[in-house]
């Protein structure tokens, strides 16, 4: 029975060649960027780092097997329980969790730490294709995945990680756009947030502000976040058409990037393997994407049209974020590039996303 | 009009539309990456190749920590560090070493542990001889200049370290635990209060550094300048500590392991905190012999006036009192005979003395154990607990210092629970003269003392007294509810302790303050503790004093001390 269902799934990734192909290259891409970020100047400092990247990659790979092998109806029926089961989560972390001075993100599982504020990423998902696949245009039919939308966002601010409860309030927006809702209360929602605006920001944590006004003039804060992206301009340049080449990028060998293995990974790419690789990577990016999307586009059924929406919004965010903080063009938010950067929890949460992806696909017929 | 418009951005959502949203959010990307790598791309390989970036960090400047009448007692002082940037002495590295050893007093080895230990990247200077005088520091740049920068940084300074070794703490550099903090600010040279105020006022305390982006060419000459950020100083605080006072009480402890306090009894302002033995903070500044505090046997980096517990022994009867008044179970004029001992069964326990008769007062002016003994079998165990409680024994005091341990009060359910036994009379009499399980440390045993110089509130202690102009103000005081009659009869008792001929502490009679107290010998495994908690009048203020000697032998020690520091502070007109 078990051996069966592995070999239909096997089957099953015989439509899905492009994405399967497009994954297996990014996990190379990913070990071999890590491997290098992690020189400095010839000397390999960080081992364990690639080893637990290589350990979450087959995690990675097995939970892919196992959603695509779940029928992805089933979380329509339990979108709240899902829904409850992660806020059960993110309440542990707020109380329990992992503490590094102050701020509370991660839960500890045999050393490996997980972050739940990712979880989170799927289960806002699927709770609004839920809301927005029920064709209802009530005003009533806004409010209430708004309500669940903004707790879940509170709560994952209070940790605190801006980054991703703007993440989550963004899916909402994006989301509800392709919805039947009426538009008017969806721009209503984003003019009052203009409004207010200027209150959040001033509610923003000192360091979190420095990140904003930094990305208006990067001469400001010339040690902190403007000196990396300064940093990593140079670095990205430098690696002209083809690059400067395997471990032979100076600015990452020589220690002027931080976060090289995690938020700037692509830098690391781009100066390695300059623009031909930077081109090869965004193609990668754009055939699971248009992949994802054109399902969307095929699929009769609202709630699986909805997932496939969110899973590719989700992409396409961390892609354009990440993609455009190392090339100065938007402020630098603490967001992983997606089969890149190394963690667990991102890559974890993107295979399984594409799991549900795989299982829709599969059920087209 | 508005429908219309909305129709119209209707059907813009399409999913045809996202495709080409995604498409133009690629494009941009590539655009940019274009732009950079192909259009650009010379001109940042040959930045990266040739022209680096380096950053010289501008140390901010740490508060400075003032006393109560302004003097300084810790400060930022300058210090001047010769380093070397690692890429421009890759090749000459060992020989430069060995001139620059013969040149100073520093050993090869030295040098290379030193540039070992500071190094963080391959294009900053890392410091390889610290804290030069700042004539021999240019003498050596002078004779180096191709290889050798020199580096000014603030160091912290503590003018009077010993006596304000535990209030203050000390300051480490972030880099140790950086990955921690990273997220909040701090930069790896940046400096971390460490214990004491140093620690619990930090955030004011820390400024914020700042730099310069420089552009250096292959040979680390500035070929411009790029931006630069200011440093700022952190906030100046004022304690309500009084040094004068402070120096006084370090110097009556003499060498003897304990801890003198001095409160302000109406509003908490310690106006001395002191614990002995006590350690240089300087010396972990400076990295140098803290060997000798961290395995020593004695601990001197224990602050014994909040972070140990002991046994209050008779301390504690001035509150079985209140407890036996308040509870009605015993008036101040019911008297008990003491005949050196109070039989239990088989068991015995002593009195000091063969006290006689003996009412209230006369009991907490002999410390009596025999008529304590009593009362506590009156009161029971239940209200013991109960009115322990009350005087914050179990708590903390939330004074404004890290790692404050918090005392212990048993009761009948704990000693079932925990020690898996019942509570016997005998627990009860050991508890209603201080002993047995319940401890305490000296500042929590201070503060409930000090119900009765402050008129029955017990006042949180505190060591702020303003962080730059802005003064703290705060006085935090929890009313207990005692009666005033209650008060007074214990009050009157403690008054006749030193008015009394026979009274345990009637040497600081001759003091000529208005002044209570109440001794303790507080028995434990070694040499019992000696304890004197007391308050006076001066000046129209009233001050709670608390004297704790380790292992000091008798209360009578504690009392002499508590003597010679007041009459002191008095005389000199310190206080």
């Amino acid at each position: 029975m078990r051996s069966h269902s592995l070999r239909a799934t096997v089957v099953n990734l015989k439509g899905l060649k492009t994405v399967a192909i497009c994954l297996l290259i990014f996990n190379a891409l990913s070990l071999i960027s890590i491997y290098s970020s992690l020189h400095q100047a010839g000397e390999f400092v960080g081992q364990q780092i690639l080893y637990r990247q290589l350990l979450w990659i087959a995690v990675s790979w097995l939970a892919l097997l196992i959603f695509a092998n779940i029928n992805y109806r089933i979380y329509f029926d339990l979108a709240h329980l899902i829904y409850g089961f992660n806020l059960l989560l993110l309440f542990w972390v707020l109380f329990f969790g992992k503490k590094v001075m102050g701020a509370q993100r991660w839960i500890e599982i045999f050393g490996f730490t997980f972050q739940p504020s990712e979880l989170s990423k799927i289960a806002t998902i699927i709770i609004l294709a839920k809301f927005f696949s029920s064709r209802q245009e009530s005003i009533h039919a806004f409010l209430l995945p708004l309500g669940f939308t903004a707790f879940n966002a509170l709560v994952i601010l209070i940790q605190p990680d801006l980054g991703t409860a703007l993440i989550i309030v963004f899916l909402f927006l994006a989301l509800g756009l392709f919805s039947r809702i009426p538009k008017r209360y969806f721009f209503g929602l984003i003019a009052i947030g203009l409004l207010i605006s200027p209150f959040l920001i001033g509610s923003l944590k000192d360091y979190q502000k420095r990140r904003l006004l930094v990305f208006m003039n990067s001469d400001l804060d010339p040690l902190g976040a403007g000196y990396t992206i300064i940093q990593s301009k140079i670095a990205v340049g430098s690696g002209k058409f083809t690059g400067r080449g395997f471990l032979s990028g100076t600015q990452n060998q020589f220690n002027f990037l931080p976060e090289r293995h995690t938020d700037f990974i692509f830098t690391v790419i781009a100066e390695e393997w300059g623009f031909f690789g930077s081109l090869f990577l965004i193609i990668l990016y754009w055939l699971i994407l248009s992949k994802v999307l054109q399902r969307a586009k095929e699929t009769q059924d609202q709630f699986a049209c909805f997932l496939c929406l969110g899973i590719s919004l989700l992409f396409f965010l961390h892609i354009f974020i990440n993609i455009g903080m190392t090339l100065g063009i938007l402020p630098v938010v603490g967001l992983p590039l997606i089969f890149l950067s190394y963690g667990g929890s991102s890559l974890l949460v993107s295979f399984i996303l594409l799991g549900i992806f795989f299982n829709i696909s599969r059920s087209r017929k | 009009m508005l429908r219309k418009f909305f129709q119209k951005i209707n059907n813009l959502f399409s999913l045809s539309t996202l495709e080409k949203v995604y498409f133009i959010g690629f494009c941009v990307l590539l655009g940019t990456l274009s732009w950079y790598q192909l259009f650009r791309g010379e001109y940042y390989f040959q930045r990266a190749k040739n022209n680096y970036l380096k950053v010289l960090p501008l140390s901010s400047m740490r508060g400075e920590i003032l006393d109560r009448n302004g003097i300084s007692i810790a400060y930022d002082r300058a210090e001047f560090n010769l380093g070397v940037i690692p890429y421009q002495v890759k090749t000459i590295k060992d020989s430069l070493f060995q001139e620059l050893s013969d040149y100073s007093s520093l050993s090869v080895g030295s040098l290379n542990k030193n540039y070992r230990r500071n190094l963080s990247s391959f294009f900053s200077p890392v410091d390889i001889i610290t804290n030069v005088d700042k004539t021999k520091a240019l003498e050596l740049n002078e004779k180096f200049s191709d290889s050798l920068v020199i580096t000014t940084r603030p160091q912290r300074y503590y003018s009077n370290p010993y006596a304000f070794a535990h209030i203050l703490g000390y300051v480490k550099q972030a880099k140790s635990f950086y990955e921690q903090l990273k997220s909040y600010g701090y930069s790896p040279m940046e400096r971390v209060g460490f214990g004491g105020i140093e620690q619990f006022y930090d955030t004011y305390l820390k400024g914020s550094d700042g730099g310069e982006l420089v552009e250096v060419d292959s040979h680390g000459r500035i070929m411009g300048y790029l931006g630069q950020q200011r440093p700022q100083k952190g906030k100046d605080i004022y304690l309500t500590v009084d040094s004068l006072v402070q120096q006084a009480a370090y110097e009556s402890l003499g060498d003897r392991p304990g801890a003198v306090i001095l409160m302000n009894a109406d509003n908490g302002e310690l106006i001395s905190l002191c614990s002995r033995p006590a350690f240089n903070p300087n010396s972990f500044i400076e990295g140098k012999n803290t060997s000798s505090f961290l395995n020593n046997s004695k601990s001197p980096l224990l602050n014994r006036a909040l972070q140990a517990k002991y046994p209050m022994g008779s301390t504690f009867k001035p509150i079985v009192a209140v407890a036996a008044l308040e509870e009605d179970k015993s008036k101040s004029s019911t008297t008990f005979d003491c005949n050196g001992e109070l039989r239990l069964g088989i068991a015995k326990f002593r009195c000091s003395h063969v006290h006689g008769r003996q009412n209230l007062f006369e009991a907490i002016a002999h410390s009596c154990n025999v008529y304590f003994y009593n009362l506590g079998l009156k009161i029971g165990p239940d209200a013991l607990s109960r009115w322990a409680r009350k005087f914050g024994l179990d708590s903390l005091t939330d004074v404004d210092l890290p790692f404050e341990a918090r005392g212990f009060v048993p009761d009948v359910r704990w000693k079932q629970k925990k020690l898996k036994s019942n509570w016997f009379a005998g627990d009860t009499v050991n508890f209603s003269i201080g002993q047995g399980f319940m401890t305490a440390t000296p500042l929590a045993t201070m503060r409930a003392m000090n119900v009765f110089a402050s008129k029955g509130y017990l006042v949180k202690p505190q060591l702020i007294k303003k962080i730059d102009s802005v003064e703290s103000g705060a006085i935090d005081k929890t009313y207990l509810g005692i009666s005033e009659r209650t008060l007074e009869k214990v009050s009157q008792g403690l008054r006749e302790t030193i008015l009394r001929e026979d009274g345990t502490a009637r040497i600081l009679n001759r003091l000529n303050l208005k002044f209570s107290g109440k001794t303790g010998t507080a028995q434990n495994s070694g040499r019992p503790h000696g304890w004197f908690i007391g308050f006076f009048s001066y000046q129209e203020k009233t001050y709670t004093i608390c004297v704790l000697l380790e292992h000091g032998g008798s209360s009578y020690e504690a009392v002499k001390i508590a003597y010679y520091f007041v009459k002191k502070i008095t005389e000199n007109k310190i206080l």
